[in-house]
């Protein structure tokens, strides 16, 4: 099952933030919104939320008390060995390990659940909308069961506000 | 856009009060305990300094990477940094506490001491002093002519002046990080004499650098409070948060690294300075310093939401200058005075110069508008978003 969309292609973000607004106004859900570079006032407006530096802090807590302790059984419990006359709980040197490891660890972690969240992985076909979106162009996307029956509508405030095409897509 | 400070009459005799405070507790103290009090002179001076030189090295820092976001608010570090002239005189005048602060300074020291006498052709007193006249002659150079040539961006406009203020800051920066560093190794590092630490300029460096933008940070949020700079948004609280973030990952890891080589290490030479700060009062201290200065800072400023909030950043800001204090308490105390004494003395010293400190800023933050008028950035500053 296939949706169907209408798209708008917009020349400059000015118009693309306009007729934005204009359809946030009508209460209209926008599906996605493509520009060559992030729009703070789309941003704001799509109202999508991040928990990605959530898991990320508690990636690095848990990486770093899991390498901690890792090191004290290994050199305390499990074997511990005397060497340099130090204490067996070496603890300024394990911090050292600790920071380089809890960053590997944040950052593998942190880019699997992005990725598991976004449904990327390697060799994956890029689902390109409108390939001018990938260089000046900029392109919002309506979800066609959203304004059913209104399509004309939206036609002609895509138009009014400066949209160079506006067109429908599976 | 002109704005002007206005220095309120009752905070300037809440300043003078200050400094009469400060100097009644000077008076006293070199009659009650002379060692002490000269620890309590060096450590205040080399307290505000250190903002100074922060602030300083701030502006450096913005005009090299071309930043916009700062623009509006770079009269508050002019300001610190004009305090550096005042410094100057206290440090000449440090002349008289030698023989109390420096075990090298004794005549007797080098003629006893295999060690003093090898560093003895730096460690000399005239050579100190030619080396303090030269440091602070080169800060108030840069500063003033930056600050001159700020000025006249204000009157005339033009991208000239800013093209050459960052060609200055280019040599500001410069002479910052190798005068500076130099500078903390002859008024901190010198009180141990037979202790050396490679980290330990460069970690002073980081600190002032760290509690000159909190200070910073502090002036803006409390101009904004009465009235003043209301261009700030929360995106330049963001920002400032994340220099305080940032400095204190550095100065967490500068702290760090040094004690981390020395413990390893584990040569008598080196082990010296923590031996003797491993007790009692100075114990805490050493986990005091790692709490205030990285941990809290740290973990409070992580969060988007915490990091643009002025009531959170306030409270972190002012454990920061404490934190300032306590480390620079923890470097001197055991080598000057001993046992860690503190009380109005130390209090009295301290608002003392916070009383000119505030004097001077509030004076400099008066004789010019409050926001520069032809910074080319000053638009993206005061539209800052993100």
């Amino acid at each position: 099952m296939s949706k169907k969309f209408l798209i708008g292609v917009f020349d400059d973000e000015s118009a693309l933030i306009e007729a934005f607004e204009k359809i946030r106004e009508k209460g209209v859900k926008v599906e996605e919104v493509y520009t060559p570079y992030p729009i703070h006032e789309i941003l704001h407006g799509m109202g999508k939320k991040t928990h990605i530096s959530h898991a990320a802090f508690f990636y690095g807590l848990f990486g770093a008390i899991g390498i901690l302790g890792f090191m004290y059984y290994a050199a305390v419990i499990d074997w511990p060995l005397h060497f340099g006359g130090k204490p067996f709980n070496t603890f300024p040197s394990f911090i050292v390990v600790s920071i380089v490891a809890t960053i590997l660890i944040v950052t593998l972690a942190t880019l699997f659940t992005f990725s598991v969240r976004a449904k990327i992985f390697p060799g994956k076909a890029a689902p390109i909308v409108d390939v001018r979106a990938t260089n000046d162009k900029f392109i919002i996307v309506l979800d066609r069961e959203t304004i059913a029956g209104m399509e004309s509508e939206f036609d002609q405030l895509f138009r009014s506000h400066g949209a160079s095409e506006v067109y429908e897509k599976e | 856009m002109e704005e002007r400070f206005i220095f309120p009459q009752k905070l300037k005799y809440l300043t003078y009060a200050l400094m009469a405070i400060g100097a009644i507790a000077f008076i006293v103290g070199f009659f009650v305990d002379a060692g002490r009090t000269w620890a309590n002179y060096l450590l205040n001076n080399y307290y505000f300094v250190s903002l100074a030189i922060g602030a300083a090295f701030f502006i450096g820092i913005q005009y090299i990477s071309q930043a916009g976001w700062s623009a509006a608010f770079k009269r508050i570090p002019e300001a610190m940094a004009a305090y550096i002239p005042f410094a100057a005189v206290f440090f000449l005048l440090l002349y008289f506490g030698m023989s109390h602060l420096y075990h090298w300074a004794h005549h007797s020291a080098a003629e006893t001491d295999e060690l003093i006498a090898h560093k003895e052709p730096y460690l000399n007193i005239p050579f100190f002093y030619l080396r303090v006249i030269l440091f602070f002659g080169l800060w108030i150079f840069m500063t003033k002519l930056l600050r001159k040539v700020s000025l006249r961006e204000d009157a005339e406009g033009g991208m000239v002046y800013f093209i050459r203020s960052e060609r200055y800051s280019k040599i500001l920066i410069f002479i910052l990080a190798v005068t500076f560093t130099l500078f903390a190794v002859d008024m901190l590092m010198s009180l141990e004499v037979h202790w050396y630490s490679t980290l330990y300029a460069g970690k002073s460096f980081i600190s002032a650098f760290l509690h000159g933008s909190s200070v910073i940070t502090l002036i803006v949020i409390l101009l904004h409070k009465y009235g003043y700079l209301n261009v700030l948004n929360k995106s330049h609280l963001h920002d400032f948060s994340r220099y305080i973030f940032m400095l204190a990952i550095v100065w967490g890891y500068f702290n760090f690294a040094q004690f981390m080589l020395i413990w390893y290490g584990n040569i008598p030479e080196e082990t010296v300075f923590f031996v003797k700060r491993w007790e009692g009062a100075y114990k805490a201290l050493f986990y005091a310093n790692i709490i205030i200065n990285w941990f809290v800072p740290f973990l409070i400023l992580m969060p988007r939401k915490t990091s643009r909030s002025k009531p959170v950043m306030l409270p972190v800001i002012l454990l920061l200058m404490i934190g300032q204090y306590t480390e620079l308490y923890y470097d001197i105390w055991p080598a000057v005075v001993g046992s860690a004494k503190f009380g109005i003395l130390e209090i009295g010293c301290f608002l003392g110069y916070l009383g000119l400190f505030g004097y001077v800023v509030m004076t400099y933050l008066a004789k010019a508008s409050l926001i520069p008028k032809n910074h080319p950035y000053l638009d993206e500053s005061i539209y800052h978003h993100f």
